[in-house]
């Protein structure tokens, strides 16, 4: 392994990491000798480029491209800059801005989701099949089950109280939405089989019939 | 290429080795090869309800551990020409042996016969891995209580993320009397809330535990019990077979002439 220079590979690219004690002179003799050890394991990608451990001026880093393409069949599309405290939260921000959008898109799950079984949707799910007892069914966003839920449901669990569940044959064991929980009575009321759907009002869930006047009440 | 057929519930008590017994026979009586294999290690009596008990000398562990051949630790049925136990031992756990093994040997076992019925422990763990390691088909055993149909559905899920995608439903044990009270979960109840196919219905029938304490299955006698089983052996040949009446209840004289 080279001291001054050394090449990991990652997610999205390689990251060169430098000794910051280097001088430059050694960093391109070593960066050379370091990716022509290892240009058969790393074949001909394409692939994007980091260099960590030391700040470089644009020109060092084009040099030390033109280094690794001679030493190298690697293809750099771009040199990516240093993860910094400050590209994270950017990434934070726009992951959030995503899971927003994601409680009005939606995906579809055909299959019956079983006793012991637990699916978990990033975003909003419409399940064609039925959610048995001692299932588990949990999205971000909203759920719509074409079938009965006997079991667990969670809609909403990054938070949002303005997610619903509707269910053809609604009988679950418990539901929550977003922080607000509510269980099945001890004794079952007389079994109606019509779509109905759950939503929070006042720190209570509410089950109604699936009625224009509710659906009109929903917001996304 | 034969088959390999696993029969299990999940919940224990509800008729997984009493439907191998009988199910195996009946298909030994349609003259197909047959073996059964005990995996209930620990806990055997396959070999019981068939009545080989005193036969036993080595077992699926030995054949596994390679301390015999595995033509020694069969059991040869009395009157069927290619019908053999595979007894599980008793002195042993489920952990001497591996779904790897097991696998291996089922494989090895149906090229030579027609089909290889495994009767499956209860419960989840290691002895229902073993079991299921190298099926290809599944018979769920259920009896028609809420806590059994439970444990079949997570069998059934189970199943499904193992790549077992045959998998068939017994309803054991049904009482039509109590189903028409209302004290009791119907056949569609079951059927509604577990979604697969259905192969057979067993009527509650005390012949069952007669010819199980004798050692002797009912299948294909004139029992409710043995019919409906013969039934189920038919339906896995592939027949249509039409579903036995069970409200037909028996008069008082037609038992009398029956000899």
């Amino acid at each position: 392994m080279n001291s001054v220079v050394s090449i990991r590979g990652s997610k999205h690219g390689i990251s060169v990491k430098l000794a910051e004690s280097a001088t430059y002179e050694e960093i391109k003799q070593n960066t050379a000798s370091a990716f022509r050890d290892a240009a058969k394991l790393l074949g001909d990608k394409k692939v994007a480029v980091s260099f960590e451990g030391k700040v470089l001026t644009e020109e060092q880093q084009e040099e030390l491209v033109e280094l690794i393409h001679q030493n190298s069949s690697l293809q750099i599309i771009c040199i990516m800059e240093q993860a910094s405290e400050k590209d994270r939260r950017f990434q934070e921000s726009v992951l959030c801005a995503q899971m927003e959008l994601d409680a009005s898109t939606g995906e579809f799950y055909k299959g019956h989701i079983r006793s012991g079984q637990v699916a978990e949707f990033e975003r909003s799910v419409i399940i064609i099949g039925d959610v048995n007892p001692g299932a588990s069914i949990v999205s971000k966003g909203n759920i719509i089950i074409l079938g009965s839920l006997k079991g667990t449901a969670f809609a909403g669990a990054s938070g949002k109280r303005n997610c619903f569940i509707v269910a053809m044959d609604m009988q679950p064991i418990q539901i929550r939405i977003a922080d607000v929980f509510a269980r099945s009575a001890d004794r079952p009321e007389d079994k109606v089989t019509e779509p109905r759907i759950a939503f929070v009002e006042d720190e209570n869930i509410y089950i109604e019939p699936l009625t224009k006047s509710v659906l009109n009440d929903i917001t996304l | 290429m034969g088959e390999v057929i696993v029969v299990t519930s999940g919940k224990g008590g509800v008729g997984k080795t009493t439907s191998t017994a009988n199910i195996g026979t009946g298909l030994a009586k349609l003259g197909m090869k047959v073996v059964l294999i005990d995996t209930d290690i620990g806990l055997r009596n396959l070999d019981v309800v068939m009545g080989l008990e005193n036969r036993i000398v080595y077992n699926l562990v030995d054949v596994i551990e390679g301390n015999c051949k595995i033509n020694q630790a069969f059991i040869k049925v009395k009157g069927y020409e290619n019908f053999y136990l595979l007894p599980s031992a008793q002195t042993r756990d489920k952990t001497s042996v591996t779904p790897e093994q097991m696998k291996e040997l089922t494989d090895r076992l149906k090229e030579s016969f027609d089909f290889v019925l495994i009767d499956c422990p209860a419960g989840i763990e290691q002895g229902f891995k073993n079991a299921i390691a190298g099926a290809t088909r599944a018979l769920v055993v259920t009896t028609p209580e809420v806590s059994a149909v439970r444990d079949a559905d997570r069998i059934i899920g189970l199943l499904e993320a193992n790549e077992i995608r045959k998998t068939q439903l017994i309803v054991n044990r049904l009482r039509v009397d109590m189903v028409k009270r209302g004290d009791m979960l119907s056949c569609d109840d079951v059927l509604e809330i577990l979604s697969i196919g259905l192969i057979g219905v067993v009527p509650d029938d005390e012949n069952i535990i007669i010819s199980t304490n004798n050692g002797e299955p009912l299948v294909g006698d004139n029992s409710m019990a043995g019919k409906a089983y013969m039934n189920i052996c038919h339906r896995i040949l592939g027949e249509e077979v039409p579903y036995l009446d069970l409200n037909k209840k028996e008069g008082f004289f037609s038992k009398l002439f029956k000899k």
